[in-house]
C-alpha cells in the first residue's frame, strides 16, 4: 500500500556544529529537521542560520517538551510560540512524541513512557485534538524508545499508535532505531510492530545510532546506525513504498562529510528497497 | 492505578534518589532488562542531562569546581529548584541566586559572580536583535539633533558588577590558561557583555566611562546633558571626550535611539 502523503526524500537533523558548512557547501541533502525548542528564543546565532537555511531547504519541526501524554495542562504558552515558530518557517510538518515529558509541576525533559491503557489512548486523544486545533495542521507524533513497560498495558505499543492516529487524527513518526531499542529491551518483534502500523498514517521515517550493552540498548542517538536497522529500514520501504527519511544524531559530532555519507548509504538501501518493492508490484 | 498516579510516581522516581512507594513494582521489566535496571536508565539519563546542560552553560564554575565538586552542586541546585520551563535553556536561571544561599558566604560571593557573568552570555547570546544605532546613523543625523541626542542599551547588553576577578578567571578557562585563582578587585568594575551581529562580545569598563555611559543608556541624558557631566571632569576637553565615547559605544554596537 502507498503511502499519500508528499515524500520530502532523504532529510539531515539540523544542528548547529554543521550550521555554517551547510550554508557555505548547500550540501545534497533534500531537507533539515530542526528541534523546534532550540528556535523557541527570541534572537541570536540560532535564529539568523534557521531564516537561511529555510530560505534553501524545506524544513520539517520536531518537538521534545509537548507533553502529550503528561498529567498537566498543555501548555498554551509554548503552543503558542511554537505556532509562530511554524509561521516564520513554514515547515512540511509539526511532530512530537508520543510520551510525557513534564511532570506535576516540574519539567523532567526526558521522553517518558506512557502505560498503553484506554484511560491513555482517550487522554491522549484529547490532547492531540487540542494541540491539533492550536497548530491547524496535523500533528505528527514518534514512538520513543524505553526502558519499562507498565503492568497495567491494555494495547501493545503498536495497536495504541494504531488507535490513536484512528481517533486522533494524528500522523506517525515511525522511529525504526526506537522500535528496534524497544524491541531489544522488551522483547517484541521490531517488524511485527513495523507491519502493523497504519501505512496511510506513516508521514515520516527517523533513522539513527544506539548504544548496545549486551543485555539492553540504550537509545543515544550517538552512534551510526546499525546493520539490524538498516535492515528494517529496507523491509520498512518495501513495505510502504517511498517516506520521508531522515538521518538523526545528537552527540559525538562526526566531520559533516561522514554524516553526508551515512545520508548517501540510507538513499542507496532506500532506492534499492523501492526497486524491489517495484519488482513486487 | 490511575495514569495520573503512576505519572506522579514515575516524576517522584526520577526526582528522589530511590525508589519510593513501591513504584517499581507496577512495570514489567524485558527479557534482559530487568525493571531496577530500566528505571535507572531513566534516573541516570535525567540526572546526566540536567549536569550536561548547566556545564555547558556555566564552563568556567564547573572548571573553578572540579566535576565532582559541580556535579554535587548541581544536584543540590535541581533539587531546590526542579526545572520549570520546557526549555533546558533556562535551567541555570537561578543558579546564582542559589549558590548565594547554598554556600557559606566567604565562598560563594565570587563563585555566584562568576556564576552571574556567565549566565549573562546566555542572556546576550539569544536576546532579540534589537535596532543598533550605527556610524552611519549618526553621520546622517541633522546637526540641530545632536544636542536633542538620546538612546538606550540594546536588547541583548548585559551589566555585570564585578567585585571578583571573574572576567579574568573566565578569560583563562577559556583559553585554557592558568587558573589565576580568585581576587578581590581593589576597585569594583561593571562587565558590559552583548551580541555583536551573531558574536558575544564584553569590555570592562572604567569608572567615568560606566557612569556616563550608564547616564545616557540608563538615566537617558540627552548628549548634551553627556557633555554638561562631563564638563565637571574634563572641562573644555568635555564635548570631545563625550563624541569619543559615543563613537566607541555605537561602533560596539551597544545602543540604540530612545523613543522619544
Amino acid at each position: 500500500m502507498s503511502v499519500s502523503v508528499p515524500c520530502l526524500g532523504y532529510g539531515l537533523g539540523l544542528r548547529s556544529v554543521y550550521y555554517q558548512q551547510i550554508i557555505e557547501q548547500s550540501p545534497q541533502v533534500d531537507w533539515f529537521e530542526i528541534v523546534s525548542e532550540n528556535y523557541l528564543v527570541q534572537g541570536g546565532k540560532a535564529l539568523y542560520y534557521l531564516d537561511a537555511i529555510a530560505e534553501r531547504y524545506p524544513l520539517v519541526m520536531h518537538g521534545v517538551s509537548l507533553s502529550i501524554g503528561g498529567p498537566h495542562a498543555l501548555d498554551m504558552d509554548y503552543l503558542k510560540q511554537l505556532k509562530q515558530l511554524a509561521d516564520r518557517v513554514k515547515p512540511a510538518w509539526v511532530s512530537d512524541h508520543l510520551c510525557w515529558s513534564r511532570g506535576n509541576a516540574h519539567q523532567l525533559h526526558d521522553l517518558l513512557p506512557l502505560p498503553y491503557t484506554e484511560e491513555s489512548l482517550y487522554h491522549v486523544a484529547a490532547r492531540v485534538r487540542q494541540v491539533q486545533e492550536v497548530l491547524q495542521r496535523p500533528l505528527v507524533l514518534e514512538n520513543v524508545s524505553s526502558y519499562v513497560r507498565s503492568k497495567a498495558d491494555d494495547f501493545t505499543e503498536w495497536e495504541f499508535l494504531n488507535a490513536l492516529s484512528h481517533l486522533s487524527g494524528c500522523e506517525l513518526l515511525l522511529d525504526i532505531n526506537n522500535v528496534y531499542v524497544s524491541s531489544r529491551n522488551h522483547g517484541f518483534d521490531a517488524w511485527t510492530f513495523i507491519r502493523n502500523l497504519p501505512p496511510q498514517r506513516i508521514r515520516q521515517l527517523h533513522l539513527a545510532g544506539h548504544m548496545d550493552y549486551g543485555d539492553y540498548v540504550v537509545d543515544t542517538h550517538d552512534h551510526p546506525v546499525c546493520d539490524p536497522v538498516w535492515q528494517l529500514f529496507q523491509q520498512t520501504l518495501e513495505h510502504l513504498g517511498p517516506v520521508a527519511t531522515l538521518l538523526e544524531r545528537d552527540d559525538h559530532f562526526p566531520p559533516f562529510a561522514e554524516l553526508l555519507d551515512e545520508l548517501a548509504k540510507a538513499r542507496e538501501l532506500g532506492a534499492g528497497a523501492l526497486a524491489r518493492r517495484s519488482l513486487c508490484a | 492505578m490511575r495514569l495520573i498516579d503512576w505519572q506522579l510516581a514515575f516524576e517522584r522516581h526520577l526526582l528522589a534518589d530511590a525508589d519510593e512507594g513501591g513504584f517499581a513494582s507496577t512495570l514489567i521489566g524485558g527479557p534482559t532488562l530487568d525493571v531496577d535496571t530500566g528505571l535507572a536508565i531513566y534516573h541516570n539519563a535525567y540526572r546526566a542531562r540536567l549536569l550536561e546542560v548547566m556545564q555547558g552553560d556555566f564552563p568556567t564554575v564547573w572548571h573553578w569546581l572540579g566535576d565532582d565538586e559541580f556535579a554535587g552542586l548541581v544536584a543540590a541546585y535541581v533539587q531546590r529548584y526542579p526545572s520549570a520551563h520546557f526549555s533546558l535553556r533556562w535551567l541555570g536561571q537561578r543558579f546564582e541566586g542559589f549558590i548565594g544561599e547554598y554556600l557559606v558566604a566567604a565562598q560563594s560571593a565570587p563563585l555566584a559572580e562568576l556564576a552571574r557573568l556567565e549566565w549573562a552570555f546566555t542572556l546576550a547570546f539569544d536576546a532579540p536583535a534589537g535596532q543598533p544605532l550605527a556610524l552611519e546613523d549618526m553621520a546622517r543625523l541633522a546637526p540641530e539633533a545632536w544636542p536633542l541626542l538620546q538612546v538606550e542599551w540594546g536588547p541583548s547588553v548585559q551589566q555585570v558588577l564585578c567585585r571578583f576577578n571573574s572576567l579574568q578567571i573566565w578569560r583563562a578557562v577559556k583559553a585554557q590558561a592558568a587558573f589565576p585563582g580568585s581576587l578581590a578587585l581593589q576597585q569594583a568594575e561593571v562587565c558590559l557583555i552583548w551580541r555583536d551581529q551573531q558574536v558575544c562580545r564584553y569590555r570592562s569598563l572604567e569608572p567615568t566611562e560606566a557612569y556616563a555611559l550608564a547616564g545616557m543608556a540608563d538615566q537617558g541624558w540627552t548628549f548634551s546633558e553627556l557633555c554638561a557631566e562631563l564638563a565637571v571632569t574634563y572641562q573644555e576637553g568635555a564635548p570631545l571626550q563625550a563624541v569619543t565615547w559615543l563613537k566607541q559605544w555605537v561602533e560596539d554596537g551597544l545602543l540604540q535611539r530612545r523613543a522619544p
